[in-house]
Order: C-alpha cells, then sequence, then structure tokens
C-alpha cells in the first residue's frame, strides 16, 4: 500500500520519520501541550496555516446554514399557517417587512456564508495547497484579514435584520462590500497559489479536478466581487450621501404600492446581476471539481475525458460571466438582448452536459462502493440534472415571464444551487473528515441522514415547479380544471410539512458531524479512500508544514486508477516510478 | 565543522542537480514566507518572489473591474441623461496630471538606479516620487474645495457625484500606493522577507497602473461633459 509504506508517512500519529526540529515535532492540536509557544489566540483564531483557515471557514459555514435554515422554516410556517405564534419568534415574521427581511438574510447567509464560503474558502483554503504540494498558500496573512472580514460580514447582516428597514439595509449593503473585499483577498490568495506555488512536477495537467475548479473559480470571482463592490459604494453612497447614481431607486421607493411593483431599476439590475449570474457558477464550479474528483476516486476510474472537463469547467465561467441579461427579460432593455442572453444561457447546457457526460462515462461499468461520501455525490448528479432541466425553461425569454411564476425559479435554483451544491459540501465532507480529523463520520447516521434528506428536498422544491405553473392557468370556472388553483394551498402546506421533516433530518447530520469531531475514536488512517491525490500522502491530520521533511514530487496526473497489470487499482501523484514498479 | 561543511556541500550540489524540491535539505535553507522563526518552515525552498507579481497584476485586474462598473454606469447614465449638469474640471487637475506623470518618470529613474546598484540615487528619485505623489493627492483636495466654493457637492448632480466617486476611489488607492512607495523608502530591506528590488518592482507597476487609470478617468470626465 503506497500510504502506508514509502517515506514513512505512517498511519499512527506523527509517525512519519522527519527530523525532530526542536518545537514542531507533531501535527495536530491534541499533541501540542508540551511544545507551543504560541497561544491559544494564534493557534486558532489568528493561525497563518491554511488548513486552520479553512476550518474556520467550514465552522462560520456550519453556523450560518443552520441559522439560514431556520429562518427559511419560518417563512414556509408564516407562508401557510400566517396565524400561527410560535414562542420567541412572532414578531419575526408578521409583516411584510419583516418577511422580506428574512428573506433577505436567509439569502444572503446561503449565497454567501455558505454556497461561496465552504466549497471554496474552506476546502479550497484547506485542500489546495495540500494537493498541489505548497505547504501554505501564498499569502497566509492575508487569509486571515480575509476570514475575519467574512465573519464580520456575517455579524453585521445578521445585525441588520434586528434592525431598523432603513440602517438595517444600510447596515447589510455595508456587509456586503466587506464581504466582497474578503472574497477579492482569497481570490488573490487561490490564484497566486495555483500558479505560483505547484510542487516540482505538478504541472497543469497533472493538477486535480479540484484544483482547476478552485483556481478558475478565483479567477471569476476577481472579475465580479470589483462590480458588486462598486455596485454596493454607489448605492451607499445614494442613500449616506444623497448621490444619484440609482435614481429609480429613490424614486421608486416614494411611490404607491401599486406603481412600486412595476418599477425596473435598470442600472442597479445591470450591475447587480453581472455579478450574481456569475457568482452562481462561483458558487457551483467547486461543487463540480468535487463531484467528478469524488465519482473518480470512488469508481476506481479516472475521470472520464479529463481535459473536456477542465474545458468545460472554463466554459462555465466565461459563459456564465455573459449571460447577465436573462434576469433582464422584463426590464426593458434593448428589445434584441433577450435573445442573445438567452442564447448565451441555453448554451450553458452544453459544458452542463460534458460534465454530466464526463461523470456517467466515469460510472459506467464501474463496481464503486457506496458510502455516504458517494452517495452524496450520486445525489449531486440527480439534483444538478433535475434542477437544471427546468434552467432550460427559464433560458427561454418568451416562456419564463408568461409561463411561470416565482416558485418556478425559487424551485429550480434551490434544486441547483442550494441541495446540489450542498449535497456536494457533504460528500466532501464526509470525504475529506478522515483526513482534517484522524476519524470517521458515522456512515450509518450519515447514510440515514443522506436519504431522509434526497427524498425530503425533492419533497419540498419539485412540487414548487408545479405551483409555478399553475399559477398562470386560467381555467373556466366549474369545470375539473377549475380544482387546480385550489390544490395550491394543499401543496404549499405539503412543501412546508416537508421543509420540516428535512430540516429536522439535518440534526442528525449536526449530531453525527459534532460528535465524531469530539469523540470518535481516532483511526489517524493517511489514506483511507486509497485516493491519488497529495493530501493523503500524509498523515491525518496533517503536519503543521503540510509535507514534514521533504517537498513533494509529482510523476503523473491524479487519476491514474485501475491501470492494467498493476499491483493496485490506483497509483499516487507522488510515488515515483522506480517505487511504483517494486511494487508491481 | 569541516564535516558538516562537507556533507552540506555535497548536499547542495545534489540539490543543484536535482533542481530543487527533489530531496531531503540541509537545514538553513530560505524560509517560505512565514516569519515565525521557531524553525518550522526551515526545509523549504525558497519563496518565489514571482508570487508578488503575479498577485498585483491579478489584483490590478480586480481594481480595472472596480473602475469598469463604474464607468460602465457612468456611460449608461450620461448617455440616458437630459438634464445633464456637466463639473466645470478646475485647472488644479491638468497640473495634478503632470505631477503623477512626473512621479511615475521618477519611479521608473529610481528603479534604474537600483539595478545600477546606485542605492543613493535608487533613495533620492524614490523619495522625489513619494513626494510628487503626496503632492498629487493635495492636489485633488485642492480641486475638491475649489469645486466646494462653487457650491458643487457630491450630491448636486449625477455629474459631480461620478467626479467625487471616481476622484475619491481613485485617491484612496492612491493613498495605498503612497504608503506602499513609503514602505519602500524606509524599510530595512536585509530582514525583509521580499528584496528591494522585487518590492520595487511590485510598487511601480501599481503605481504605473493608477497613473495610467488617472489619465483615463479624467479623460472619461472631460469627454463626458
Amino acid at each position: 500500500m503506497y500510504s502506508v509504506r514509502g517515506r514513512g508517512h505512517g498511519s499512527a500519529p506523527g509517525a512519519y520519520a522527519g527530523p525532530k526540529r526542536g518545537k514542531f515535532t507533531h501535527d495536530h492540536e491534541s499533541n501540542s501541550a508540551e511544545v507551543s509557544k504560541t497561544g491559544f489566540l494564534a493557534r486558532y483564531l489568528f493561525s497563518k496555516d491554511h488548513k486552520v483557515v479553512g476550518l474556520q471557514y467550514l465552522w462560520l459555514a456550519l453556523f450560518s446554514v443552520f441559522l439560514a435554515m431556520g429562518m427559511s422554516l419560518l417563512m414556509r410556517i408564516h407562508l401557510v399557517w400566517p396565524s400561527a405564534q410560535i414562542p420567541f419568534l412572532a414578531n419575526l415574521s408578521g409583516t411584510p417587512e419583516r418577511y422580506a427581511a428574512l428573506m433577505m438574510l436567509h439569502g444572503s447567509l446561503m449565497v454567501f456564508l455558505v454556497l461561496t464560503a465552504a466549497p471554496q474558502a474552506g476546502f479550497g483554503n484547506y485542500f489546495l495547497p495540500l494537493q498541489i504540494g505548497a505547504r501554505e498558500m501564498a499569502f497566509p496573512i492575508l487569509n486571515i484579514i480575509a476570514f475575519w472580514f467574512t465573519t464580520t460580514s456575517l455579524v453585521g447582516m445578521a445585525a441588520a435584520f434586528f434592525s431598523s428597514a432603513e440602517k438595517g439595509l444600510n447596515l447589510w449593503i455595508a456587509s456586503v462590500t466587506l464581504f466582497c473585499l474578503a472574497s477579492l483577498l482569497n481570490a488573490i490568495n487561490f490564484s497566486v497559489t495555483t500558479i505560483d506555488l505547484r510542487a516540482k512536477g505538478m504541472t497543469l495537467p497533472r493538477l486535480p479536478v479540484t484544483v482547476w475548479a478552485w483556481f478558475i473559480n478565483a479567477i471569476l470571482g476577481m472579475l465580479i466581487f470589483s462590480i458588486l463592490l462598486a455596485a454596493c459604494a454607489a448605492l451607499l453612497s445614494d442613500r449616506l450621501l444623497g448621490t444619484g447614481f440609482f435614481p429609480e431607486l429613490g424614486y421608486w421607493a416614494g411611490q404607491p404600492a401599486a406603481v412600486r411593483q412595476l418599477a425596473l431599476p435598470i442600472l442597479w439590475q445591470r450591475l447587480f446581476w453581472f455579478f450574481a449570474q456569475a457568482e452562481v457558477y462561483v458558487a457551483m464550479l467547486p461543487c463540480f471539481g468535487l463531484i467528478t474528483h469524488l465519482v473518480s476516486t470512488f469508481a476506481r476510474r479516472p475521470v472520464w475525458r479529463e481535459r473536456l472537463v477542465v474545458l468545460a469547467l472554463c466554459a462555465v465561467g466565461v459563459f456564465g460571466f455573459c449571460v447577465w441579461g436573462q434576469h433582464m427579460f422584463a426590464s426593458g432593455m434593448n428589445p434584441y438582448s433577450p435573445l442573445v442572453f438567452s442564447v448565451l444561457a441555453s448554451s450553458l447546457g452544453l459544458p452542463a452536459s460534458i460534465l454530466l457526460i464526463s461523470w456517467l462515462g466515469t460510472l459506467w461499468d464501474a463496481r464503486f462502493a457506496l458510502n455516504t461520501s458517494m452517495l452524496f455525490a450520486i445525489g449531486f448528479i440527480s439534483l444538478f440534472l433535475s434542477g437544471g432541466l427546468s434552467g432550460i425553461f427559464l433560458a427561454r425569454q418568451d416562456l419564463a415571464a408568461a409561463a411561470t411564476s416565482d416558485d418556478f425559479i425559487t424551485g429550480h435554483f434551490h434544486l441547483v444551487m442550494g441541495v446540489a451544491a450542498t449535497f456536494a459540501i457533504l460528500a466532501a465532507l464526509f470525504f475529506w473528515f478522515p483526513k482534517m480529523f484522524g476519524r470517521r463520520l458515522n456512515e450509518s447516521l450519515g447514510k440515514a441522514h443522506f436519504w431522509l434528506t434526497f427524498a425530503g428536498v425533492y419533497c419540498v422544491f419539485m412540487p414548487m415547479h408545479w405551483l409555478g405553473l399553475i399559477a398562470h392557468s386560467r381555467p373556466a370556472a366549474g369545470g375539473a380544471l377549475a380544482a387546480i388553483p385550489t390544490a395550491g394551498s394543499s401543496i404549499r402546506t405539503f412543501i412546508t410539512v416537508a421543509t420540516l421533516v428535512t430540516v429536522a433530518a439535518q440534526l442528525l447530520f449536526l449530531f453525527n458531524f459534532l460528535w465524531s469531531v469530539f469523540f470518535a475514536r481516532e483511526t489517524n488512517e493517511a489514506n483511507p479512500w486509497r485516493a491519488t491525490t497529495l493530501e493523503w500522502s500524509v498523515s491525518s491530520p496533517p503536519p503543521d508544514d503540510d509535507f514534514g521533511a521533504a517537498d513533494p514530487v509529482v510523476y503523473r496526473g491524479a487519476y491514474e486508477f485501475s491501470l492494467p497489470g498493476a499491483a493496485e487499482d490506483f497509483l499516487p501523484q507522488h510515488v515515483s516510478p522506480e517505487e511504483a514498479s517494486r511494487a508491481r | 565543522m569541516a564535516g558538516t561543511d562537507t556533507v552540506q556541500e555535497i548536499e547542495l550540489i545534489i540539490e543543484d542537480i536535482g533542481g530543487g524540491g527533489g530531496g531531503v535539505r540541509p537545514p538553513g535553507g530560505g524560509d517560505d514566507g512565514d516569519s515565525d522563526d521557531s524553525g518550522k518552515r526551515r526545509n523549504q525552498r525558497p519563496a518565489s518572489p514571482k508570487r508578488y507579481s503575479t498577485a498585483i497584476g491579478l489584483a490590478l485586474v480586480s481594481v480595472l473591474m472596480f473602475f469598469m462598473a463604474l464607468t460602465s454606469a457612468f456611460i449608461v447614465l450620461r448617455a440616458k441623461s437630459d438634464r445633464w449638469m456637466p463639473v466645470h474640471l478646475p485647472r488644479i487637475l491638468w497640473i495634478n496630471t503632470i505631477i503623477l506623470l512626473a512621479s511615475s518618470a521618477t519611479l521608473e529613474l529610481a528603479r534604474r538606479r537600483l539595478s545600477n546598484a546606485d542605492l543613493p540615487g535608487f533613495t533620492k528619485y524614490w523619495r522625489a516620487t513619494t513626494v510628487l505623489g503626496v503632492l498629487f493627492l493635495f492636489g485633488q483636495l485642492v480641486a475638491w474645495r475649489q469645486l466646494v466654493v462653487q457650491g458643487v457637492y457630491v450630491a448636486s448632480s449625477q455629474a459631480s457625484s461620478f467626479f467625487y466617486i471616481f476622484t475619491a476611489a481613485h485617491g484612496l488607492h492612491l493613498l495605498g500606493g503612497v504608503a506602499a512607495l513609503a514602505y519602500v523608502l524606509l524599510r530595512k530591506f536585509e530582514t525583509a522577507k521580499v528584496s528591494r528590488s522585487t518590492a520595487a518592482e511590485v510598487t511601480s507597476y501599481y503605481w504605473h497602473f493608477m497613473d495610467a487609470l488617472w489619465v483615463f478617468l479624467l479623460a472619461l470626465l472631460y469627454i463626458g461633459k
């Protein structure tokens, strides 16, 4: 077994043979009682270690996801049982303003703090350097700054919720501005690390697909967060200094509600959607990379058409940059532009199809272990397909507004962004948990959680498509079809009950995660999944400086699985050809 | 000790042939960007100064996107507006532009001196650049003052809002540039992670970009009147 033999990267804690360097002999926190001369703050809160920063982001995302799920629960309950009295929370969804605030905070927390933070900043910070053979990110101090900016923006957004509408909105915009800065810092860090800090032999074609995804994502992030930064700065200037960058916003706000409904603040829409449409791909790209990686590892197959997959990731990045207008079909922009945006948006189906075909191609005729991580990965494929298909309809400018209502869109983007991305995060978590903590998550709990959640999210979000379609139906009164609109309310109740059950099922995961982090047996397996990338060549958890005494050298690509004639069904990247032939 | 030296010599030779990165390093190699001197980071390849140039290049792309967002907003609103009240650009702006262009010239002269290992010459021209940069910022404040005296405030009209936000954003970025210039001027580079020439190079990219950006913004505001 490559992961156990060789350079002494054994499976016992700290068993690798590196020269004693005085203070820092071993790796993880539990062993530091006698050696650490740095205090709690320096080790856990302001650490320059990219692994600590990655974990910090993951904890932040965990907190945010449960907070935001709670908000969605409040919204659903209010939608269906508006008169329900919930103790302590009665005034949180009672008025239209409070409901809108709930929705805004739910959305911001999920999109920014969960979907942008966890797959990119969380797993990326932890595993990008490890997978490319670097010992750290390019600018560790920028990393710390970015993390604390992100945390401050979370506090700001949460505080905005409890403030008055005017002040709260200003606070929210300021928090988003801070988040943009943090993301820009992260993006620079990721890009420079991937470009300049790769280990010897880690050429671009040998990069794991996860690294490609993080890298392309970083480039995309660098382009789009500046736009949102500018838009937010201009908006804040309007609100606080009385400038007139978005005159329509101020004008429309003073109009009666019936007129406001028709408001079309075009400049803000342009700037916002230029960012936000690309942002959804920022949320999805790391997930694509993760799933490609996981499917290959668990199916013991190379990625099917790996170069095409990387090209597809690039295409998603480029196209995602060009389709902001698909949210502005009804905004009164140039009548010919919807056609252009429609075509561009629909053409995103091409890279998406390439990715799907690659995943299925990798799985074809493969015997794969159905552990929890793989279950979540396959669940991702299912959800991405289901949610993506409705996107084809939404890309048509003539269909979108006339045939569907908001519920259709909500169902669509929750399936792809909300749930599919979350499944990718969970798959990655179950995959990398042994590496990060030297222990395993409980598989039975994990599988139970998976099935409940999988069934639950389909029950929650699929009916929304139906609700969206029937909203525009106009059957003659008294006919059999007249029953359709009234069915809406029972569907809504069904969705709310399914939400309750699904959110409750997440407690299974929370218990599994927290219990396993603190109380599970330490197995410290270096490579339990028999994977090929560099992070599996070191101990679990990795040592402080990631690779011990010697810098890693890479000899091959990341997906050398099931090579004909080989002794093992995998060949890690760091094993030299001499060692490989010796093992044969 | 002789033995150790020989061993180190041999290992250094092996390192050389291997092209770096393959085997166990002798202790005491370059640090890798972490000033934590507990010895944690000793056995690695030295920090590549290339990362700073890559970083500044990418950062400048981000800054460009930021200003492009504002520029596109300016173009759209200007085209759409039927009541555009143009701002009369104060004369001092042209003087400021000359000052900024001069500072770029002195910056390049300084770097040329540095590559000829003429440290006093470098310091002289670098100091000149810093002073010119500070003068530019003061000049911008004077321009603002002149506008305020005329009664043109940030919220007076869309045109004035754009003037102020463009000059403020550029000025803030330039302030960061001045801070970088001061850092290079004052830092003792013997104990620093980066070399003086790397720091000077990276700062120069930023400064020249800010220079070009200012020329672009001034042209935009002038043509957009």
